[in-house]
């Protein structure tokens, strides 16, 4: 069911990607403010707690692209179907290239082939170009975790147990 | 060693930190990264930023649902929970991590 959804929400994002990235925008943007006022909470100005919270955030533009690509990115990939696709759609471009060539150019048949084998061409390769560069976005993401004591400056990356700060959060 | 030092989080932790966090309730995104940083004492801080590309990409894989709904504050935020098939994922990721966390663990014990 959720696969459906999100199959529905990426056609969504498709038809409408003004949408999706002024949604993606205003949530982006309720963050800041969220991490703003609780800065003012903890004693800053407003102007300092605006821009502590934009530092803290990083780079807005990079991280709204990012999210708006996801959005449109296929649903399927990084599952088992996605490598089921991509044979499937190696397959039928393979077909329709020989279909094209095996047909002569110069009625309206001939014609429409072609045009559906250019289209089974071009979708197979956005599709590989998504997959590659979702790739890419997944090997880069900044997953950086600081775990040190700030005050101290020394490693807490264990407790008294030899617990990593993961286990503890997955036995509470 | 003495120092601050910074480690680059497995691939994949931090999507298993989120689903933990979404286990415990629907949030925000804003609330997931504190939520995060709550239960793991403030000793794991996501990057801010990095944490919405990972929201984004569960949601995609089916794992969590989000909805616009009002905040506590009455402003609208887009709301994230966990699915039922985020729900098993989660006990297959948790699973996973121990038997890495534990084999890591007995390498560095080995004498």
């Amino acid at each position: 069911m959720s696969r459906i959804k999100a199959t529905v929400r990426f056609l969504h994002a498709w038809r409408h990607p003004d949408e999706i990235a002024r949604e993606v925008e205003a949530e982006l943007r309720f963050h800041i403010e969220m991490r703003a006022r609780a800065n003012i909470e903890g004693g800053m100005r407003p102007d300092q707690a605006q821009l502590a919270a934009r530092q803290s955030f990083g780079d807005f533009d990079r991280v709204k692209t990012e999210c708006c690509e996801i959005s449109r990115s296929h649903p399927l990939d990084s599952t088992p179907f996605k490598m089921m696709l991509h044979i499937t759609l190696a397959v039928l471009s393979g077909l329709a290239a020989l279909w094209a060539v095996n047909v002569p150019h110069h009625n309206f048949t001939g014609v429409m082939r072609q045009l559906i084998a250019i289209a089974v061409l071009a979708y197979l390769f956005i599709v590989v170009r998504r997959a590659k560069s979702q790739r890419r976005s997944d090997t880069n993401q900044s997953l950086m975790s600081d775990m040190s004591d700030a005050s101290s400056g020394k490693i807490t990356a264990y407790d008294e147990q030899g617990r990593t700060p993961v286990e503890r959060i997955l036995k509470s | 060693m003495v120092g601050k030092s910074k480690a680059g989080l497995l691939q994949g932790t931090l999507d298993m930190l989120i689903l933990k966090a979404l286990s415990l309730g629907p949030l925000h995104g804003y609330g997931v990264g504190q939520r995060i940083a709550q239960i793991s004492d403030d000793t794991l801080k996501i990057e801010e930023g990095s944490l919405y590309p990972g929201l984004y990409r569960l949601e995609r894989r089916g794992w969590i649902e989000s909805e616009w709904d009002v905040s506590d504050n009455n402003q609208r935020a887009k709301f994230y929970k966990l699915t039922r098939s985020g729900r098993k994922q989660l006990i297959i990721e948790e699973q996973n991590w121990e038997r890495l966390a534990g084999a890591t663990m007995k390498a560095l014990r080995a004498s």
